[in-house]
């Protein structure tokens, strides 16, 4: 069954709409699932496959991008692949149709808040697996469930952690080998002063020598 | 000067005079604090300070009875006269030079000449002996200014030092002093260890006659012969020759006038030395020239009012310091409404200040240490009505909320920038960037601009948060209403208001498609109602376990307002008749509540009580407390804390799931509302209760709850809301008022946030603030808006940090002390006893008027003395003390009581002013003289009248303005003019019983009345019912005790009352 839906603009992350979870076993653990949907959408870009499945543990996010925006929603990993993207595939429709001109202009998260009422209807045709409804739309769209990606959530999200230590770490190793290299200047010139500073005490000594010695 | 205080702050009990033990028996020093911001718990059990005397027997009432103008004080009965001394010179034409005999008994009169300044204790010695010596010679005051001017400015400047061991020697010469002068008058026993026998019955009778009489004589003349008297005060000119005023009491201002001009100066010390100050400072002048003035003006309170509103900045300071002796001005209160004062800050600050209705501080001037916090004995605290409904509000939508990154303050308007890209937080003094967005100005579209921002011009701004602040999607408006079908409550008839004004108001609900509603009834068991759409009508589910309660079906009881309205609207016309005959009796409120809770948890939403009788049944049900017979005659209040904690628990469920509970009550017998009310208050909701309510036989009680469900329903709400308040480092909140859940140490959880509902905070200096000229506070409403927006509310506030006591007394606020006061001695009534609360009131205002007469007032006058901003205290803490809250004696419901109690810390400020003390109208001469036009409606303004029947005329007709009613008091020789043209009935006897409502008649008259109680009603959310009282009307009983300046058989009149005040703060 669906517990969490949510439909955010894909360049910034920006949430549009989002159904409430008004289920009560859920409200405890949802949480953190809720942040992880929040990363997620934060992560996807343009080169982001168009539909994917994203594992995680005894649940799994599914999402589809189109238009640029991306429709995600949070199932019990048992449940059918099929009915989840059929259900995302009529949300998008919907959405596309009611909204879907306002969507670049909109800059308030959760503009399109309203539109929770048309997920939950939906929802509740899909969670009865028994409806024959759901059966028709499993058979028509079984051939493109077939070749949808499947990934790991915490690979995903931390595929961005990795580049960024990565970026860190490399910038972090330039501005240290900068560092070495004023050091190094810094000595050499300090050596060059010593070797001057040391020439000119054995001259004056010698002059001295030779003054006070010599004549 | 009253000890306790200092025993308190000092943090030594006992004895914490140095010099005291030999003088001071212990037993006259009770330890105990008045309130003690710092280290303990606010409010402190206090002692006893001096016990009230219980009965008149203590009052010397003698010596003013037979002054005819004082009429309204009734003098006790069968107390014997105290007859008047024979003393030495008595000057019966100058009393108040000779009105504080203790010196001039003790002291020969060579001792005339002030005594150099050696040490310090001299310091507090002088002032009396001076004044005594000194036979105030007319005209020629300037000699008097020359030889004191030193040793006063040297007094003042050292009080404020924050050397506690020193201080207490400064302090010490003050008790003894002035124990001699006033000692008299105290509870007697053990005082009269020291007192001189003999001497001491002749000065018992003394004081009252020589401060008082004289006032009285005052007041009618001595106002007008200056009526121009203030304009000096404003344009702050010089006057080379200051006339002498005429008569006696002028001659002992004329004295005192030269010691006041360095405690002036010292008020502007260069700290906080703002802009307005120097004109004033540069001559010397203007000073010894501004106090005369207003001593001159003091006997008439009628300038006073321009004064206080027209005032500006420059003369502020000095008009709220003006001395006011209490116990001889009696017209004290001003015409019309009082005005907060004006904190003392460059103008270019205070007009972008926060507005004083939404946020409101108790001393306009923060006083830099807590030592001299201390020392001022006042409360420190802010009031707020934080989502007040406001006309104009800037709202801004950014990516980004600029803030600081450090506290997290919220930019305003009160912070410096230090160049273009980086600004200076008020609160921390972090240096932060400014945020590239943050350089255009979307207003003035242009760029380079950030201190244009509308950020940084209002003080109340609302942000539209971004996503980060929330935690899950915004959610819907949901609404469950809860309602009682027993017996007792199909009796009352209350549910046809209820479904009746629900119908009306269902589309005006707030809320956007998401809408939900649902309903839950409930007697002995608990029905739902399944509202889905494509039902044929609403489908009942009885749940009759109540012991383990749960939802018969999982959705559908909780249904979109939009798409099932039909529905709805068909229940609620078929919810009244449907239990028509029920028999059943027993009420399980707390499963009822247990249900909704499951209801809503997943959401969050607002649950909406009706309660009508004492819940029996099940989980939370009560048992019947009060002993009718004991209420008026109960030492002590008990049964004002909770029977169980089931609804505390309960709330604090629901405050996590963001579900908050209002609770209606209405009843005509004891319901435990201290134990219910708790289901609101730590759920953040709130209470409304109306007392014997019945259809039939209470038609006013009806209209009135209708008008409440009307506004109830319609006001504005905000969802899932937190609030935080912040202030600048230094200082720190430490206790919370008003209804809510504190989550984290400075976390208000609010789980729904009305337009209608009120915090008070309590405050400690916790560092010095030394080198600050301003400290700023921040309060953020973070809430969910009926339309699902996350919105973020700051109010940011600025007051001026200043180092002397006559500052910090300059900007005190009393009304906004009253109602922190009030707030606290609630929690106080509950945690220690009624009893403990009512002593630290009057400690209070004992304290603080203490160290003004010891700290700031370099001469030591007779009589009451209090500045003119804090002269209304005394009358207000008695009027709390005759509140329905706090009052004793008098019979009183414990469900009134603790719903009176409710208000005073739910309600804000400006309407808990009215309960606490009434304003009281003359309208049967109201005329277009001075009126309001709003809107092309003349609105008369009558001046409001002091509260005693004094003022009532039997030719007059009264209106009594008390908040939530308001009482239309009809003489019994009441102009029949008035009686025909607004009552519409041709005489007295013919004024009917129960009218609750002014006719609508085509009259001036009708008219002017009309529009003056409907702007009056208009200014506040709920709605106050109208009463029309006569003489044998059962209710003149609750209008006479609004008159709280007269006298009841159990509480003091307010000169008696001043009197109690004067003898502790003199002792």
């Amino acid at each position: 069954m669906v517990l969490l839906t949510m439909i955010a603009q894909v360049a910034d992350g920006l949430p549009l709409a989002a159904s409430m979870q008004d289920d009560e076993q859920s409200g405890r653990d949802l949480q953190h699932y809720q942040s992880q949907a929040k990363q997620l959408c934060r992560k996807l870009n343009a080169q982001s496959p168009n539909r994917c499945t994203l594992e995680a543990g005894v649940m799994s996010f599914h999402y589809i991008i189109e238009h640029g925006v991306c429709y995600l929603a949070l199932c019990e990993a048992v449940f059918p692949k099929k009915l989840v993207f059929a259900y995302l595939e009529e949300l998008q429709n919907e959405f596309n149709e009611l909204h879907g001109k306002k969507v670049p202009i909109v800059s308030r998260p959760y503009s399109f808040i309203e539109f929770d009422m048309y997920i939950q209807k939906t929802k509740k045709h899909y969670v009865d697996s028994r409806t024959r409804r759901n059966l028709g739309s499993i058979n028509t769209e079984l051939q493109g469930v077939q070749r949808i990606m499947v990934a790991n959530i915490e690979e995903v999200l931390q595929r961005g952690e990795a580049l960024s230590a990565l970026d860190s770490k490399a910038s972090n190793l330039s501005s240290l080998s900068k560092k070495y290299r004023s050091d190094a200047k810094y000595l050499n010139i300090r050596s060059t002063y010593a070797k001057i500073a040391a020439g000119a005490v054995f001259f004056i000594t010698l002059i001295v020598y030779v003054r006070f010695w010599w004549i | 000067m009253s000890s306790t205080g200092f025993n308190s702050q000092n943090g030594a009990g006992g004895q914490p005079y140095a010099n005291g033990p030999s003088q001071n028996p212990v037993a006259l020093h009770p330890s105990g604090p008045g309130y003690n911001m710092a280290h303990q718990p606010p409010y402190n059990p206090t002692q006893v300070k001096g016990p009230m005397p219980p009965g008149p027997g203590l009052y010397n009432s003698g010596p003013y009875q037979p002054v005819p103008l004082v009429g309204s004080y009734q003098a006790p009965p069968g107390q014997p006269m105290l007859h008047r001394p024979s003393m030495g010179p008595p000057q019966p034409m100058t009393p108040p030079q000779s009105a504080s005999p203790g010196p001039g008994l003790r002291m020969p009169p060579a001792q005339a000449t002030p005594p150099p300044p050696v040490s310090a204790n001299s310091y507090y010695q002088h002032p009396p002996s001076w004044q005594y010596g000194a036979p105030p010679p007319i005209g020629a005051p300037p000699s008097m200014a020359v030889p004191q001017h030193g040793p006063v400015a040297n007094h003042v400047t050292s009080s404020p030092s924050p050397a506690p061991p020193q201080l207490s020697v400064g302090y010490n010469a003050a008790p003894p002093a002035i124990h001699n002068t006033m000692q008299p008058l105290g509870p007697p026993a053990t005082l009269q260890g020291y007192t001189q026998p003999g001497s001491a019955p002749p000065m018992n009778s003394m004081v009252a006659p020589q401060s008082y009489q004289p006032g009285h004589i005052q007041t009618p003349g001595n106002g007008a012969p200056f009526p121009n008297s203030l304009d000096h005060l404003e344009t702050g000119h010089t006057m080379t020759g200051p006339a002498p005023p005429p008569g006696p009491p002028a001659r002992h201002m004329g004295q005192s006038y030269p010691a006041l001009p360095p405690g002036y100066q010292n008020t502007s010390a260069p700290p906080n030395a703002s802009p307005m100050h120097h004109p004033m400072q540069t001559p010397s002048q203007p000073y010894s020239h501004a106090p005369q003035q207003y001593q001159q003006t003091s006997a008439g309170p009628a300038q006073l009012s321009p004064s206080l509103a027209g005032l500006s900045l420059q003369s502020q300071t000095p008009e709220a310091l003006r001395v006011v002796n209490l116990l001889q001005e009696r017209n004290l209160l001003p015409p019309g409404p009082i005005s907060p004062p004006t904190p003392c800050l460059p103008q270019d600050l205070q007009k972008i200040n926060c507005h004083p209705e939404v946020f409101r501080s108790t001393l306009t001037s923060i006083p830099q240490t807590q030592s001299l916090l201390n020392k001022a004995k006042l409360p420190l605290g802010l009031l707020l009505h934080p989502f007040k409904d406001l006309t104009q509000l800037p709202v801004v939508t950014s990516s980004t909320i600029v803030r600081c990154r450090s506290c997290r303050t919220y930019i305003n308007p009160f912070v410096s920038f230090l160049d273009q890209r980086r600004w200076k937080c008020n609160l921390c003094y972090r240096v932060n960037d400014v945020p590239e967005e943050f350089m255009y100005n979307p207003v003035s579209r242009s760029y380079g601009e950030p201190h244009k921002r509308p950020e940084v011009q209002n003080a109340t701004i609302e942000f539209i948060a971004p996503s980060e602040y929330m935690l899950r999607p915004p959610q819907p408006a949901v609404y469950l209403f809860v309602l009682d079908v027993s017996h007792n409550a199909v009796e009352t008839g209350y549910l046809d208001v209820v479904c009746q004004s629900l119908l009306e108001n269902i589309n005006s609900l707030p809320g956007d498609s998401r809408t939900k509603i649902g309903f839950i009834t409930f007697d002995s068991t608990i029905h739902f109602y399944n509202l889905q759409e494509g039902l044929s009508q609403p489908q009942m589910l009885i749940v009759s376990d109540i012991e383990d309660i749960f939802l018969p079906t999982p959705d559908s009881l909780l249904v979109n307002l939009d798409e099932c309205t039909e529905m709805v609207q068909d229940l609620l016309k078929s919810l009244p008749h449907m239990f028509g005959k029920t028999m059943e009796t027993q009420s399980a409120l707390g499963p009822a509540l247990q249900a909704a809770f499951k209801l809503l948890s997943p959401t969050g939403g607002r649950v909406s009580v009706f309660q009508t009788q004492l819940p029996n049944l099940g989980v939370g049900s009560l048992k019947s407390r009060e002993d009718p017979n004991q209420r008026a005659s109960a030492k002590d209040i008990q049964h004002l804390s909770p029977a169980t904690d089931f609804y505390k628990k309960l709330a604090l469920d629901c405050s996590g799931q963001q579900v908050a509970v209002d609770l209606f009550l209405l009843s005509s017998q004891y319901c435990d509302l201290a134990s219910l009310g708790c289901i609101s208050r730590y759920s953040a909701g709130s209470v409304y209760y109306y007392p014997s309510y019945h259809q039939q036989h209470n038609p006013a009680q009806v209209e009135c709850f209708q008008k409440d469900l009307k506004r109830y329903l319609t006001r504005k709400i905000g969802f899932e809301a937190v609030m935080r308040i912040r202030c600048t480092k230094g200082l720190s909140i430490h206790t919370f008022h008003g209804n809510f859940f504190v989550r984290s140490t400075d976390l208000l959880s609010l789980p729904n946030v009305n337009p209608d509902a009120g915090f008070a905070v309590q405050m400690s200096i916790e560092e010095n603030l030394v080198d600050m000229q301003v400290v700023s506070f921040q309060a953020a409403l973070l809430y969910t808006s009926s339309k699902g927006e996350r919105r973020i509310r700051v109010h940011t506030l600025c007051l001026p940090v200043v180092n002397s006591l006559s500052d910090i007394f300059a900007g005190a606020d009393v009304q906004a002390i009253t109602g922190l006061l009030a707030s606290m001695a609630v929690d106080r009534s509950v945690t220690a006893s009624l009893s403990d609360a009512r002593d630290a009131m009057t400690n209070a205002s004992i304290d603080s008027l203490t160290s003004y007469r010891t700290s700031v007032l370099t001469i030591q006058q007779p009589g009451l003395l209090a500045p003119a901003c804090l002269r209304l205290f005394p009358l207000y803490i008695l009027a709390l003390l005759k509140q329905k809250a706090f009052r004793t004696g008098t019979s009183t419901k414990l469900d009134d009581r603790v719903f009176a109690m409710c208000q005073l810390k739910y309600q804000p400020l400006a309407y808990v002013m009215l309960m606490i003390h009434p304003a009281l109208y003359r309208v049967d001469d109201l005329t277009d003289e001075g009126a309001l036009n709003i809107s092309e409606r003349t609105i008369p303004q009558p001046r409001v009248q002091q509260l005693s029947v004094e003022k009532l005329s039997r030719e007059g007709a009264f209106l009594m303005d008390a908040g939530s009613v308001i009482y239309l008091w009809i003489g019994r020789n009441c102009n029949p003019n008035f009686l025909t043209q607004v009552l519409g009935v041709p005489s007295y006897p013919a004024v009917p019983q129960n009218m609750t409502m002014l006719p609508e008649l085509d009259t001036a008259e009708s008219q002017r009345t009309r529009a003056f109680i409907g702007w009056l009603r208009e200014q506040r959310p709920f709605f106050p019912i109208l009463h029309v009282v006569r003489d044998e009307s059962p209710l003149k009983a609750s209008f006479m005790q609004n008159m709280i300046e007269d006298r009841t058989e159990s509480a003091l009149s307010y000169y008696e009352f001043l009197l109690h005040i004067q003898q502790q703060v003199s002792k």
